[in-house]
């Protein structure tokens, strides 16, 4: 036995390895199972899935992937939060600090820029492909709601997160959008006070907006996530084959 | 002798008055005659199916994990990629006194932006999104009740041919507001600098 080896045995051996890993490496069928029903993020999933679901032909992972980009995207708006403030004077100079004297912050930036760009247009996807699939259908039907109330939430963060880096798209882009909503019949005065916080563009819509973009509207997808990948395993696993 | 005396003892205890046993009341035995206890409630469409389908399925470790991971590096790769190398677009300190020479929604919402110039507001900008997201979406489900048992799309045409009308409408008026609007929103063809009457360009950010 040479001396990695055993220097592997004894930190596989150690209590501290034994204590995070409940078990060896899985190579036979009882441990898979175990890997995955003893984990609590892999435990998401059934231990045995249907054979025509892991082709990538028929989900694509589009879903999986609009998970892992809102994940992506948590972590990148996490580290960019630090770096700003949601206030008319500051919110732009913290835009361009942020890109330049920021470690990693330009990066950082585009990665949350591009990823959420990409994460409506995969969530867009994902909706057409559980169409083309007819995976609405009973007993599925409530889970196409949540799944709809999840691309509402997708496209309500994306928007909310479109005004905070107080630039010329931005505003105007914002502006366009309280237009519209200023077009609604009967609650249309409301529903500027409340969500944009005014009949203008300004510091209070500013602040709205950050106050969804950052907690409110993360926090209720993150609910409505959960409620989605619980209904896919209660509905009997995803739909199909075709 | 006195093992089968205790057992029978034991299985005995029913504090239930023998005039008022029901059927349920007759199956019941006691804890200590019962070793094991109930877990968890399996419906039998709830759950993948093992015994019935013995060949269907496979091991989610690795089959469906190794896809995933792959899919989420690719996906970690390409994002790494589209960050170092295109910059996020970030414009002139906003200026409510400044507009600019042209004003566009975000891309998801630009259809909507777009049939502002065809219709009425109330039209564009409230009924539309209205139909599409309440009659469209959410309560699709609920109309197509046809037939349960048909998933392919050919089993299905009409759905499907309306479905696709509506994702192509949807989507053509968004190209239009994308890349053929131009300053003031007026028609401009992109990237075609030989005519002379229009402005060409790309007038979007992302």
């Amino acid at each position: 036995m040479s001396f990695l080896e055993r220097v592997d045995q004894a930190i596989r051996r150690s209590p501290a390895w034994r204590s995070l890993f409940r078990n060896p490496y899985p190579n036979d069928e009882r441990s898979r199972a175990y890997a995955v029903m003893n984990n609590v993020f892999l435990h998401l999933h059934p231990v045995r899935v249907r054979q025509h679901a892991v082709k990538f032909a028929y989900t694509f992972c589009l879903g999986g992937l609009s998970f892992f980009l809102f994940l992506v995207l948590t972590v990148t708006g996490v580290y960019l939060m630090f770096f700003y403030i949601p206030s008319t004077t500051s919110a732009y100079s913290d835009i361009l600090s942020i890109q330049a004297n920021v470690a990693f912050g330009l990066i950082t930036r585009n990665i949350h820029r591009w990823g959420a760009h990409l994460m409506v247009f995969f969530v867009f996807l994902h909706m057409m492909r559980v169409f083309y699939h007819g995976a609405y259908k009973p007993p599925r039907e409530f889970n196409w709601v949540v799944g709809v109330f999840l691309l509402l939430f997708t496209i309500a963060l994306s928007f909310t997160g479109y005004l905070l880096p107080w630039d010329q798209i931005s505003y105007w882009a914002i502006t366009i959008g309280l237009n519209m909503a200023s077009y609604t019949p009967v609650i249309n005065t409301p529903i500027q006070s409340l969500i944009f916080g005014g009949i203008e563009v300004g510091q209070n819509t500013l602040l709205r907006f950050y106050v969804l973009h950052i907690m409110v509207l993360p926090l209720i997808t993150a609910i409505f996530l959960a409620v989605h990948f619980w209904r896919i395993r209660k509905d009997g696993g995803i739909s199909g084959p075709l | 002798m006195t093992d089968q005396k205790t057992e029978k003892e034991s299985r005995v205890v029913l504090p239930v008055d023998p005039t008022r046993r029901t059927e349920i009341d007759k199956q019941r035995v006691p804890m200590s005659a019962r070793p094991y206890r109930l877990l968890a409630m399996v419906k039998q469409d709830a759950v993948v199916r093992v015994q019935k389908e013995p060949d269907d399925t496979v091991m989610t470790w690795p089959h469906l994990l190794s896809i995933e991971f792959l899919a989420a590096t690719v996906m970690s790769i390409f994002l790494l990629l589209m960050g170092l190398f295109i910059n996020a677009p970030l414009e002139e300190l906003a200026n409510g006194n400044l507009t600019p020479p042209v004003a566009k929604a975000p891309w998801y919402l630009l259809g909507l932006q777009e049939l502002l110039a065809y219709f009425h507001p109330v039209i564009s900008g409230v009924l539309v999104p209205f139909l599409y997201i309440l009659g469209g979406a959410f309560v699709l489900p609920f109309i197509d009740r046809a037939n349960p048992e048909a998933k392919k799309p050919s089993e299905r045409k009409t759905t499907v041919l309306l479905f696709s009308l509506f994702c192509i409408l949807g989507l053509m008026v968004t190209f239009v507001g994308v890349f053929f609007r131009g300053p003031g929103y007026s028609i401009v063809t992109p990237l075609l600098p030989f005519f002379d009457n229009f402005t060409s360009g790309l007038h979007f950010a992302l």
